[in-house]
């Protein structure tokens, strides 16, 4: 991997009981644009806060531009920005009033301070409304102001939680343009998610998070190639998935059968010839199949593979 | 730093004078209570010829000792003797009405057996006692009547006593000097009369012999005796400037429940800084209302400020301090609106009342008086008294300018403690 950007070892976090991160370990390429896919609880804003130094970590190292988190927080933190999930912006001044205050605190004045917040709000397309107090903004557009006051300080890695909850298609449509575009400018961008289509259309590398730890890191593509072509879950007596799954292991189409949560998960080169060869085998043995599923190969089938859950129960 | 420390208090500034409500609460509430309360209690302040008692007497006794004090009760100064009600002479039922339908609170009722019994009391085996009845409207606070009930006593027993004079004198002739000529035994009864009658403590004429003034100690270099406004507005200013707690817990819990805490804290801001940039607008905020209190009651009501600059300077500084320092403690504790609400009210006004601001803590019990030292307003209200009310200086002011330093670090310092930055 050239010049990593980021690197996290063996992060944990708790809180009393409850260990919101496990074990998480990833290394970032500068330029990289990185996904974070998980559902809600699974850790990752627990995770993004420790990566952009708000909380510190139960156990476990941070590495940001070549810096150690622990000992350079504040000059780590004027390289990092932070687009938080919820709208992080002062309701009753206006946009302009607020990209100011943010940018003053991260060392802007005078005229370079007016110039990065104009900049910022021509790339979120809010030029004309930047005088209008935030209350009186639309979902949508608060969510553009709200990536535009971390964008003020141009920095080196961006972390954006779940930067499109609640936003209609449009504005969402002008957020992913906006952070294709900074990503193609050389900004690295980490991006949680709980959208498969978002990460699958935006991300380089994505990690899938799970229960605190990351349950696996790669390419959509090779994530998702993982799985073959599509994946079939099969629900059958608890006497018979044993036999079932030993004979359907040895079709050719197969690439991969696992048991998980009483079900038989089957990886497939070839889905609809993996199905025929599936109803030909319970029918032969005679085994009632008491569900049945075909599931398209993507992130989600693969976090529903690893997990038995799907990312938005 | 200082760029983000002003960034952080021109945004506060900014947010809070958008809300209309926060400004009316900090600013008009205690000044409303100060214009309010002072005129109500304007009389209390004023010279008794100012704003005399009204007194509705009923005066059935026919002889000359009722009459006599009724007529020393009328020119004494601060009171107003009322005999007749529109236009009818009063009488007892018809006073005791007068009290029941609130348009007065006193009678002084004299009854008809009044001087007779005055005059048999040195002939009488067994004294009868008359009763002067001083009747009042029950809600009347007992301050107000012990002056009253204590004028009459005087008059009364300076009247009896005049009365009874020449009968004493007789008895006395009888007793020691039987032979003194009639003539001589007159002129010294009258001798004797007239200097009981024109007075110790003041009469119709002639020079008063004893005169009884109100006095500051020595130490307390005042010019004039304070009004209602110096009494009254540092009490209610106090009260007025602690209402900064509910607002900088309020914004604290704001920030956090808006998500701009997250945001804040994710910048190279360090977290002493930003709690600094918190309070520093709300202290302004303060000194801005002590200016605006003291200020508009200067200019509007002519209240003095003392005559140390310095020492209302400092103790202003230092009686904000601590109102902040308190605010940033209650943003420490609380972690939810209700629980901001509950913990404003119950310090404020318990406090205050505690810390003397709405009843002089001269008045309290004891125990109470002392327990009115853990609080910061009882140590502010003491020092703005000092400076406009027993005209002393800095100097003088500087004791307890150190106990309100330290109730600010106390609280700062608890509150700091218990703040929760994640």
């Amino acid at each position: 991997m050239s010049d990593p950007i980021l690197i996290a070892d063996d992060l944990h976090k708790s809180y009393g009981r409850i260990q919101a991160v496990r074990g998480v370990s990833l290394t970032i390429a500068r330029g990289e644009l990185f996904g974070l896919l998980g559902p809600n609880g699974a850790g990752k804003t627990t995770l993004i806060s420790l990566l952009t130094g708000l909380i510190p970590p139960t156990q476990g190292r941070i590495v940001v531009a070549g810096r150690d988190l622990a000992h350079a927080a504040q000059a780590v933190k004027a390289r990092v920005g932070l687009v938080p999930q919820d709208l992080a912006l002062y309701p009753t001044l206006s946009a302009r009033d607020n990209l100011a205050f943010f940018g003053r605190i991260y060392g802007l004045t005078g005229r370079r301070l007016r110039e990065r917040v104009e900049a910022v709000l021509q790339i979120v397309g809010l030029a004309d409304r930047a005088d209008d107090a935030i209350q009186t903004y639309s979902g949508g557009m608060k969510r553009r102001i709200n990536l535009a006051a971390g964008l003020l300080h141009e920095p080196e890695v961006l972390f954006l939680d779940e930067p499109t909850v609640g936003v209609d298609p449009q504005s969402r449509n002008a957020i992913f343009e906006s952070v294709a575009a900074l990503n193609r400018a050389g900004m690295t961008v980490i991006y949680t998610t709980h959208y498969m289509e978002e990460a699958e259309r935006l991300c380089q590398r994505v990690a899938i998070m799970d229960g605190g730890r990351i349950i696996a890191l790669d390419t959509p593509a090779a994530l998702i190639r993982s799985l073959g072509e599509g994946l079939i879950r099969v629900g059958l007596p608890a006497g018979h998935l044993e036999q079932v799954a030993g004979q359907i292991g040895r079709v050719a189409a197969v690439k991969q059968v696992t048991r998980r949560d009483g079900l038989l998960h089957i990886e497939a080169l070839r889905p609809q010839e993996a199905l025929l060869e599936l109803l030909d085998l319970t029918n032969r043995l005679d085994v009632r199949i008491t569900s049945l599923e075909i599931l398209e190969a993507n992130l989600e089938t693969v976090f529903l593979h690893l997990t038995g859950k799907r990312l938005r129960d | 730093m200082l760029n983000q420390i002003f960034a952080l208090t021109w945004k506060e500034l900014k947010i809070f004078f958008k809300d209309l409500g926060a400004v009316a609460l900090i600013f008009l509430q205690p000044f409303m209570f100060i214009v309010v309360m002072s005129t109500a209690m304007s009389g209390m302040f004023r010279a008794p010829e100012d704003q005399p008692i009204p007194i509705l007497v009923v005066n059935e006794d026919a002889g000359q000792v009722a009459a006599a004090v009724v007529r020393q009760l009328g020119e004494t100064a601060g009171f107003t003797v009322e005999t007749t009600w529109e236009g009818q002479p009063l009488d007892l039922a018809r006073a005791e009405a007068l009290i029941v339908a609130g348009k007065r609170n006193l009678v002084l009722h004299f009854p008809a057996d009044f001087s007779a019994a005055l005059e048999n009391a040195l002939d009488a085996a067994d004294v009868a006692t008359t009763t002067v009845r001083l009747i009042a409207d029950p809600a009347t606070p007992g301050q107000v009547i012990a002056p009253i009930q204590g004028t009459v006593q005087g008059l009364i027993e300076r009247n009896a006593l005049t009365a009874l004079a020449p009968r004493g004198l007789d008895y006395l002739f009888q007793a020691i000097a039987p032979d003194t000529p009639r003539e001589r035994q007159q002129q010294f009864r009258d001798r004797a009369g007239l200097a009981l009658a024109d007075g110790f403590l003041g009469g119709a004429e002639g020079r008063l012999p004893v005169a009884l003034e109100r006095a500051a100690p020595s130490a307390m270099p005042i010019r004039q005796f304070p009004d209602t406004y110096q009494q009254n507005v540092p009490g209610y200013t106090i009260y007025g400037i602690f209402w900064i707690v509910s607002a900088l817990a309020g914004a604290v819990l704001v920030e956090r429940r808006d998500g701009t805490f997250r945001r804040l804290l994710a910048a190279p801001l360090p977290r002493g800084v930003m709690l600094f940039g918190k309070l520093a607008p709300y202290y302004l905020i303060n000194l801005a209302q002590l200016a605006v209190m003291f200020g508009a009651s200067s200019l509007l009501f002519g209240m003095k400020l003392g005559d140390s600059p310095a020492g209302l300077i400092v103790v202003c500084l230092a009686a904000a301090a601590a109102a902040t320092g308190l605010g940033v403690l209650v943003a420490g504790l609380a972690r939810t609106e209700a629980q901001i609400g509950g913990l404003t009210t119950l310090l404020l006004l318990t406090v205050s009342a505690l810390g003397g601001c709405f009843v002089p803590r001269f008045t309290m019990p004891e125990w109470l008086r002392t327990a009115g030292l853990i609080t910061p307003h009882a140590w502010a209200l003491d020092a703005f008294q000092d400076l406009f009310v027993r005209g002393y200086g800095l100097a003088e002011v500087l004791p307890k300018v150190g106990v309100l330093g330290l109730f600010a670090l106390a609280f700062f310092a608890i509150g700091v403690w218990r703040f929760r930055f994640e």
